[in-house]
């Protein structure tokens, strides 16, 4: 069989040069994950994991190679403040680092945060676990590229026993540029044994455009680290944005995710949770809430390796107009994962003839003493609850409105941090449909 | 009937029988008292058999029988009952059919003809009438759904249709309010007999209200450090398990 | 006690898997009958096909449609299944065509080591038949060996009869239904019934009619290197009403043998119709060498409003199943039910599960279902639950539980929901536990043996499921469950 001709998504990228950094393995690494992925192209839909999410419209786009003039766009980060967080804080600006927008000055002691360019230019030989890496999967095109493609990204470190107080933010930026680019961030983030840590990662837009992002990001607790990892996603409304975030374990360690989800024509979110030493924990909370044409897709996928490992998921969703939602929750509980307990609920609204949602829970259990248990419904807002704010003197709108804003919240309730939790609320708020 | 001696049990590493010796005989009511964590309900455990409770000294001994090296359903047919202090739920299975089952495995065991369902029905009547539990329990899943009274009323009904040697109460008045609590008494007096013993292990003196005992030990650090008639549980009553304590020796069982 | 944790009374009962696999029977259907087959020769073609259709006396356009489906088969590639474990089946091997060489005209002329095969089996064919009240096809290795209360069921107006007979008989029926809810090229097992089936039952149920007896039909395998690949088709018109069960086994033999079957449901207005398995085909033993490869098209097709099909299945035998019974809802208000047990135990793998797809107003669908992991067996449940656009009010509850006996066994929940209308209301919950230990202690403390408070307590957990099958299955499908068990305790 002769070899079809790259879609022109493929082509555009492959045009891009190669960052170069001078260190053999990671020019390897770059090389062989984009001839992967120039190889294998695009995934369709008869890979299981890209099942609801078709990628034929995008194929045909062509997104110019990252952008020149990064540095020099014109930000207006007050527009992007989050209440609580003046702590340290790296941005990036599609795709480049910006020293002159970013915290680092007076970081507290135990913390190491760095753009990875800079990392790789001083130290590279501790990122070679991170950034070495081959994909093998499928469904990896968006992973392959990033692997080849990302020039820059985070590098954070916490060092073992170090409590920071302030939470960390990563905020990436996408700004209006000559054309629709393409941008890639590689983050690596290593809490060491006992240590803990609040970190925000924000996606936000300065203005319309129809960019790329792709980030994937590479997360190791070590053993008793605690983490709560908090997602905003508000990228632009023509932007498409690929990501993938891996949570890696040890034994007692604790990670708490929220996700928010609400910007983006084509989005997709990955999140890969290994529970991989005793007794760690992992609880997830997340939300979208779509409208227009917008297509987000989620897809957890939490590992149990280890004895008496837990993890509890919650997701919850809305789609509105011609909205698709997707949700995928695998949960595998490995052999020897023994008395491991398991829990992932996600509920959906759906609030318009037009609009969609496919949702997959997924239990694959080969261990012993298990709890697992899952749960997914689609439907709509419970009538009664609506009579009864109806016989109340609600107006049904107002009513309906109030009733989907309390099936999102309740996602957010267990979230500590009551200023990041009453910004999420009005961001959410600002979206639902009024 | 029942000799314990210098019992020692761990449960996942620890120990919490330190040298229990008890001696149980027919047609008694014996009271074991102590405050939480004394090894009251490890006690119970150890008897009837249940999994991950070891014993690394001593001996227990039913009927002249080696009860320790019995399996728990040959410990049940051998006479030994223990009324759960949390009954299990069991879906699906129903209640009169899993007593059934129950009771003509343990017949089977001892070489007695099975009840045929006509028959047990019949036996299950009387016994009903005598707990005064309503004909729909036995209609249920095995404790599905049952309040904890009823899961408690449930466990001394099970006990009145086995008919055992020894009865094992595991604190069976938690949870119960006082109507309850009198409704299970009566049924536990109903059920005594110059054959019949029991073991009650409680936290609470006022079971004993309803329940006479005929000796009443105080179990603490895993040993009985106390033996004495009813008034001992009055004692405790008054002045609390901290004198358990500051009280001398160990002393083994005097019964 | 050995165990280190406090509460693992089944690591306590592996204690007993001596004692255990001595008491073990073995497959009770594994018996070989002797007697004389017509067979055509393995190997899968053209020729065979036209052989096959002569050899039955087909009309011309029976002939031309499993030509149509045979070089559809061609073209299609095998499916690749990511749970299952399976070596590729070399078709070539198979022979297609194995008949008693006795044909059959009447009951009466049934071949008595036949009639002696279905006493052993259980199956009420004769004497008994009449007492049990059923109505009996039984097909053996490809052909329907009889039907029993013929004349009872033509009063009715009833058509139950062989597919063979049908399509010579009752041709325009046959015709106007066959293929009409599966597509000969549905899928790769599909398309190769379409092309060569041997048998299978014929039903249909004239308007207003409501079957005065269960019907049921008891399927087993014989002959070596043989495929059975029977066809039913059950047809009721409007307000009519069947029930239909149907049986499965087969002797024990160290090669795989191939069943791939398709089932067809046509429900019109306001009828209904209720379709039980109970398949005990051999499982192969406990290292997995042997075993029937159960790749079946189960589809209902609810096309009038009103109308219901509900499918009840106990799973116990096959080396790999691969079934997923569903239901096109697509009259208003059609109602559409899934009920299993599926038991896996030794290395067994069974893939199973339903699609419902809603596409009439106010239609509903409900799906129950149950899987048991003993031994190295692996059990999926696949479900697919799809709410098109027009669905307006479309409900569906699903409840998938599992029950894992044993360390080195799988239970795997898929479920699909694809939902278009936001007026429908989909919900899908699973548990994944097993036997608790206290559990199992309360039993055994109250006298009952380990095996039988396990099965005490799996018969508990398919309650709901054999409530929905006919008296007799419902003790046959509990005494199957505590057999496929034996030794799973150990």
């Amino acid at each position: 069989m002769s070899q079809p001709a790259p879609s022109p998504f493929v082509a555009a990228l492959l045009d891009a040069p190669l960052p170069a950094s001078g260190i053999g393995w990671l020019d390897a690494a770059r090389r062989e994950n984009l001839e992967a992925f120039a190889a294998a192209g695009l995934p369709d839909t008869r890979v299981e994991t890209w099942k609801y999410t078709a990628l034929r419209a995008l194929a045909q786009r062509r997104f110019a190679a990252g952008d020149a003039q990064a540095d020099a766009r014109d930000v207006d980060l007050s527009a992007f403040a989050l209440p609580g967080t003046d702590g340290p804080e790296l941005v990036f600006v599609n795709g480049a680092f910006r020293a002159d927008l970013s915290r680092l000055r007076d970081l507290p002691a135990g913390l190491s945060l760095q753009p990875l360019s800079l990392s790789l230019r001083q130290d590279a030989e501790p990122l070679r676990f991170a950034l070495a890496g081959r994909y093998r999967e499928a469904g990896d095109a968006f992973a392959r590229l990033n692997a080849a493609l990302a020039a820059d990204g985070v590098v954070l470190r916490v060092a073992a026993g170090a409590r920071i107080a302030q939470p960390v933010r990563l905020l990436f930026i996408g700004a209006p540029a000559e054309a629709d680019l393409a941008w890639h961030a590689r983050n690596v983030v290593e809490l060491g044994e006992g240590a803990e840590l609040a970190l925000v990662e924000q996606h936000a837009s300065s203005g319309e455009q129809g960019h790329l992002g792709t980030l994937v990001g590479d997360i190791v607790l070590r053993e008793g680290a605690k983490l709560r990892h908090a997602v905003l996603q508000d990228a632009a409304e023509g932007g498409t944005l690929v990501r993938r975030n891996s949570l890696h374990l040890a034994a007692r360690a604790q990670a708490a995710v929220h996700v928010l989800e609400l910007g983006g024509a084509l989005v997709r979110h990955e999140l890969q949770a290994e529970l991989g030493g005793d007794g760690s924990r992992l609880d997830m909370r997340g939300v979208f809430a779509l409208r227009g044409r917008q297509h987000v897709d989620t897809q957890l996928a939490i590992r149990h390796q280890a004895l008496g490992t837990a993890s509890d998921s919650v997701w919850r969703g809305v789609a509105d107009q011609r909205a698709r939602g997707v949700f995928r929750g695998a949960i595998v509980v490995a052999a020897g994962a023994d008395g491991s307990d398991a829990s992932l609920a996600n509920k959906n609204l759906l609030l318009s003839g037009q609009a969609e949602i496919d949702t997959k829970p997924e239990l694959e259990i080969y261990a012993d003493e298990v709890k697992a248990a899952h749960g997914a419904t689609v439907g709509q807002l419970d009538e009664r609850s609506l009579f009864y704010l109806r016989s109340r003197g609600i107006p049904q709108v107002q009513a309906r409105s109030m009733l989907t804003s309390a099936f999102c919240r309740s996602v957010f309730d267990d979230l500590p941090d009551e200023t990041l939790r009453e910004h999420l609320f009005a961001m959410l708020s600002r979206r639902l449909p009024a | 009937m029942l000799k314990i001696e210098n019992l020692h049990a761990r449960v996942e590493g620890k120990e919490i029988l330190k040298g229990l010796s008890l001696t149980v005989n027919p047609g008694e009511v014996h009271a074991i008292m102590g405050p939480n964590g004394a090894g009251k309900s490890t006690l119970g455990n150890v008897l009837a058999g249940r999994d991950g409770y070891e014993v690394t000294a001593g001996s227990v001994s039913f009927d002249g029988v080696d009860l320790l090296a019995l399996e728990p359903e040959e410990r049940a047919a051998a006479g030994v009952f223990l009324a759960f202090q949390y009954p299990v739920e069991i879906p699906g299975v129903n209640n009169t059919y899993f007593l059934r089952a129950a009771l003509n495995t343990q017949r089977k065991q001892r070489g007695e003809p099975e009840l045929d369902s006509m028959q047990f029905l019949r036996l299950v009547r009387e016994k009903l009438k005598v707990m005064r539990i309503s004909d729909e329990l036995l209609h249920r899943a095995v404790n599905e759904g049952f309040s904890g009274g009823e899961k408690k009323r449930n466990e001394i009904f099970q006990m009145a249709v086995l008919e055992p040697k020894l009865a094992i109460l595991d604190e069976t008045d938690s949870g119960l309010d006082i109507d309850a609590l009198k409704q299970v008494a009566q049924g536990v007096n109903a059920q005594r007999s110059p054959q019949r013993a029991f073991l009650m292990i409680t936290h609470y003196q006022r079971l004993l209200d309803y329940i006479e005992p005929d000796f009443v030990h105080v179990l603490a650090d895993g040993r009985i450090v106390e033996s004495g008639d009813k008034t001992l549980a009055l004692k405790l009553e008054e002045q609390g398990y901290a004198w358990v304590a500051e009280h001398g020796e160990p002393a083994g069982a005097k019964a | 006690m050995t165990s280190e944790r406090s509460d693992n009374s089944v690591i306590a009962l592996r204690d007993n898997a001596e004692v255990a696999e001595a008491l073990g029977r073995r497959y009770e259907a594994g018996f070989v009958t002797d007697i004389e087959t017509t067979s055509l020769p393995p190997g899968l073609s053209e020729d065979i096909v036209r052989q096959l259709s002569a050899l039955k006396g087909e009309p011309e356009w029976m002939t031309e449609w499993r030509l149509k489906a045979y070089r559809h088969w061609l073209t299609m590639p095998a499916p690749d299944w990511a749970k299952l474990r399976l070596d590729p089946i070399d078709y070539q091997a198979i022979s297609y065509y194995a008949a008693p060489k006795a044909g059959p005209k009447s009951l009466d002329e049934v071949d008595p080591k036949l009639l002696e095969t279905y006493e052993k089996l259980g199956v009420p064919l004769h004497e008994r038949a009449k007492l049990a009240g059923v109505a009996v096809d039984a097909v053996f290795d490809s052909v329907s060996v009889g039907t029993t209360f013929r004349k009872e069921l033509a009063e009715a107006g009833v058509i139950f009869c062989s597919m063979s007979e049908a399509i010579r008989e009752h041709g325009d029926l046959v015709r106007q239904y066959l293929g009409s809810v599966v597509p000969a090229g549905d899928n790769y097992f599909a398309a190769l019934n379409s092309a060569v089936f041997s048998d299978g039952s014929f039903v249909f149920v004239p308007s207003g009619v409501r079957c005065p007896m269960e019907l049921s039909t008891y399927f087993r395998i014989n002959a070596i290197n043989t495929g059975q690949f029977e066809r039913t088709l059950i047809v009721c018109e409007d307000d009519a009403y069947v029930s239909y069960l149907e049986g499965c086994t087969a002797p024990m033999r160290d090669e795989n043998q191939l069943h791939a079957a398709v089932v067809e449901l046509v429900a019109l207005e306001r009828a209904q119709i209720k379709y039980s398995t109970v398949q005990n085909w051999y499982p192969g033993d406990e290292n997995g060498v042997g075993g029937i490869y159960n790749f079946v098209t189960k589809r209902g097709d609810c096309r009038g409003d009103d109308s219901k099909i509900s499918w009840t299945q106990v799973e116990t035998g096959s080396a790999i199943t691969w079934k997923y019974p569903s239901c096109v809802l697509r009259g208003d208000r059609s109602v559409g039910e899934f009920h299993s047990v599926a038991l896996t135990h030794h290395r067994q793998q069974a893939d199973t599960g339903t699609k419902m797809i809603h596409i009439g107003k106010g239609t509903k669908s409900k799906i129950v279902s149950k899987g048991i992991s003993a031994g190295r067996s692996s059990n999926s449940y696949r479900g697919l639950v799809k709410v098109e656009k027009g669905a307006d009010g479309a409900r569906n509850y699903t409840q998938c539980d599992s029950l894992l006996i044993g360390k080195r066994c799988g239970a795997h929940t898929f479920p699909y929901m694809e939902v278009k209308n936001p007026s429908a209301i989909v919900e899908h919950e699973a548990t994944t536990s097993k036997i608790s230990d206290d559990q199992m202690f309360y039993c055994r403390s109250r006298g009952i043996g380990e095996e039988d408070a396990v099965s005490m307590i799996v018969d508990g957990f398919c309650k709901q499921v054999f409530r929905e099958l006919p008296m007799e299955f419902a003790v046959e499908a509990k005494k199957l469950l505590e057999v496929s068990l034996e030794g799973a305790v150990g």
